[in-house]
């Protein structure tokens, strides 16, 4: 009821934020720019799912940009270097992210690290691999060539609904790129891993009260790796459709995404103090805020104002999900006081 | 891939209807539009003559077109070239221009281009951080039919047109100037960029066949990346001097990373012994060649750059020439001098950015 709640009002703000920027951004409020959220921010969308596994259970992830650096390299590597076919490297793409998140998890749980140490230190781990396996470097006549290989290429693909239904000629409706389907699916399967397993309800339980957790026999240090391996997976996805998306891939890929990240995360209603959200705030957040950033460049807004007003909207929605904290545990107390007499 | 590009076509196929379309729209929603804007209808249009005004009628283009650049991130460059294109794009009166930035991220860049995409821009400037990764966009913009025009870094994906300093031949002609001045013999270092982008190969290659065709007797004992950094060239080349003493001449890909060098060199006693060399020519340089510690740069007056793309940009948006006509791209290469103490004086205070 309460994530039901969370959802509406975000799809409230989204469609607030798209009616303010048409009024400002010409073009905003078309099929075309429809298009162009739907392919520039459905992978801020896949990270912004995999980073709400980590919160729900009261950690972070930072590391995810570097993640995605590191995927990305090895895509470039893979293909450009040793030239290998593209269904195996979307594969080793994504075992290489899921293996880095999994370590994320595994540090976080044996040495007993806060997840923003560990991740913090893994995100510069990583970012400096990414530099040492760098095809660029190692091989610079590389840097200019583009990926051509049809697999890796293909996720970006585009599918014309308005054309298939015939309705092309009466009306323009935006064309869907896979990867905004394979966001929908992502979507789809891990929030069904959350609410109809027992894994999902263990992580809830985890974030809850880990104390309570273990006590009740949850094994909470294989909930916690494989959270992180799974926030480690969609930053591979997102990798691989960056990676389609430019043909190539830089050192610098993914820099600053965790923060934008996190901050679709937490407005889209999972709490920092763990155990409540869910994964379609999130997804919806991340366009939410796609549509602020774009409309924010197109009006000429400089760079830093953005990076104040993103920090502004990121602290707008924690003071809220403090509020609602306060609430339940008011509530709690209440009921608790309700029982005891 | 066919899905996509069949989107485009369609959007862009039928030359007629929407043609006819954009007409009435015009003629609808015209005045009202510039109206508001405080221009009028006939803004762009000579007061005497009012011949502009109803060739673009029977044209059936809007009255007023958009252009943007889309830089790396703020920076003196972009900053030069975005005043001289301004300059020049203000005179046009039915131009709108904007400046944005890409963040140093190149997806930010590439949603930048969707969007100016979207908005039906008639050209874009375009600074790209990668010269691959921009290439979808480049070629997204042309099948909507919007020039795009790069500033100093080509993409592998040909466009409406390139205006770059003179990379590659002001290059050959800084070895040449740099081996005179080193007795034609010794050994030099590299303080380079970090790959992915041409400018660097054209800076680099066009240094190493100079040196070779004019002065085959110095050898290149290092060759290391510095990321455009002052900072950084200062750290490179303090490590680089440990291994190679010797060195008589610094190379700088651009001239932070000279000026890095002049700083290492005076911190070492070794100013006017070591021969550096940049390249740009932005303010800073200049006067330190002026101060005899930068020994000289390949100067460029990047104002001048901004006029000359504006021009293009000017010409291809009024000349009703489609991003789809060209065959293959322009290109313009911008005159240089290679500044040193002899001849820095002749750059004037409006031409130093």
């Amino acid at each position: 009821m309460h994530e039901r709640s969370a959802t509406t009002a975000l799809l409230i703000l989204l469609a607030v934020a798209l009616g303010a920027g048409g009024l400002f951004v010409p073009g905003l409020l078309t099929a075309g720019s429809a298009e162009d959220l739907m392919a520039g921010f459905s992978f801020v969308a896949i990270l912004a799912i995999g980073q709400a596994f980590p919160i729900l259970l009261r950690g972070v992830d930072l590391s995810i940009g570097a993640i995605v650096a590191l995927a990305g390299m090895v895509t470039f590597d893979l293909v450009l270097i040793w030239q290998v076919p593209g269904w195996l490297v979307i594969p080793a793409a994504l075992m290489v992210a899921t293996a880095a998140g999994a370590l994320n998890g595994v540090l976080i749980v044996k040495l007993r690290l806060a997840p923003f140490v560990a991740t913090l230190a893994t995100l510069g781990a990583y970012r400096g691999l990414v530099f040492a396996i760098s095809g660029r470097q190692l091989v610079p006549s590389l840097s200019t060539t583009p990926i051509r290989d049809p697999w890796i290429i293909g996720i970006e693909t585009w599918f014309d609904v308005g054309g298939a239904l015939g309705l092309s000629d009466t009306l323009r409706l935006p064309a869907i790129p896979l990867q905004f389907i394979v966001m929908i699916v992502l979507l789809v399967l891990l929030q069904a891993l959350l609410r109809t397993t027992p894994f999902g309800r263990d992580v809830y339980a985890v974030g809850g009260n880990q104390e309570a957790a273990r006590l009740a026999g949850i094994a909470t240090g294989r909930i916690t790796i494989a959270a992180y391996a799974i926030s480690g997976f969609c930053a591979g996805v997102a990798a691989l459709v960056l990676v389609a998306r430019l043909t190539t891939s830089t050192e610098a890929l993914g820099t600053g995404m965790e923060l934008t990240a996190i901050a679709a995360a937490v407005m889209g209603g999972v709490s920092l103090a763990g155990g409540v959200g869910g994964l379609v705030g999130p997804a919806i957040a991340a366009f939410l805020l796609g549509v602020v950033l774009i409309g924010l460049t197109v009006m000429g807004v400089p760079q830093f104002v953005q990076q104040v007003l993103t920090g502004v909207i990121l602290l707008i929605a924690i003071s809220y999900d403090r509020l609602l904290l306060m609430r339940r545990r008011a509530r709690q107390d209440a009921a608790g006081a309700a029982e005891t007499p | 891939m066919s899905d996509h590009t069949d989107r485009h076509d369609q959007r862009n196929a039928p030359p007629s209807a929407p043609n006819r379309r954009n007409l009435l729209k015009g003629l609808a929603f015209g005045s009202a539009a510039i109206g508001s804007a405080g221009a009028g209808l006939f803004a762009g249009v000579d007061p005497h003559t009012g011949a502009l005004g109803l060739q673009q009628a029977h044209a059936a283009t809007p009255a007023r077109s958009s252009m943007a650049f889309i830089q790396w991130q703020p920076h003196t460059v972009p900053a030069a070239w975005s005043k001289g294109i301004e300059e020049v794009l203000k005179t046009q009166q039915v131009i709108d221009y904007k400046l944005l930035d890409g963040q140093n991220k190149v997806e930010v860049q590439v949603s930048l281009m969707d969007t100016l995409i979207n908005q039906r821009t008639s050209v874009i400037f375009l600074q790209p951080i990668d010269s691959v990764a921009l290439a979808p966009s480049i070629a997204k913009a042309k099948r909507a039919g919007i020039a795009v025009i790069t500033l100093n870094i080509d993409a592998t994906e040909p466009h409406a047109a390139h205006v770059e300093m003179n990379h590659y031949f002001g290059a050959m002609d800084i070895a040449r100037a740099m081996g005179e001045r080193m007795g034609g013999k010794g050994e030099v270092v590299i303080l380079n960029a970090p790959p992915g982008i041409i400018i660097r190969d054209q800076r680099t290659n066009g240094f190493v066949e100079g040196l070779k065709k004019h002065h085959p007797g110095i050898k290149i004992v290092a060759d290391q990346v510095a990321d455009w950094s002052r900072k950084k060239a200062q750290d490179v080349l303090t490590t680089l001097l440990a291994a190679n003493p010797n060195v008589g001449g610094v190379y700088g890909v651009n001239d932070s990373m000279a000026l890095g060098a002049v700083d290492v060199a005076k911190a070492k006693g070794l100013l006017g012994k070591m021969v550096i060399f940049g390249n740009d020519g932005e303010k800073d340089a200049l006067e330190s060649i002026e101060k005899g510690e930068l020994t000289g740069t390949q100067y460029t007056d990047v104002y001048q750059q901004g006029r000359f793309a504006a021009s293009a940009a000017a010409v291809l948006a009024t000349g009703l020439v489609p991003a789809t006509a060209f065959k293959q791209q322009g290109k313009l290469l911008m005159p240089y001098v290679i500044a040193t103490k002899d001849n820095v004086a002749q750059i004037q205070p409006s031409q130093r950015w």
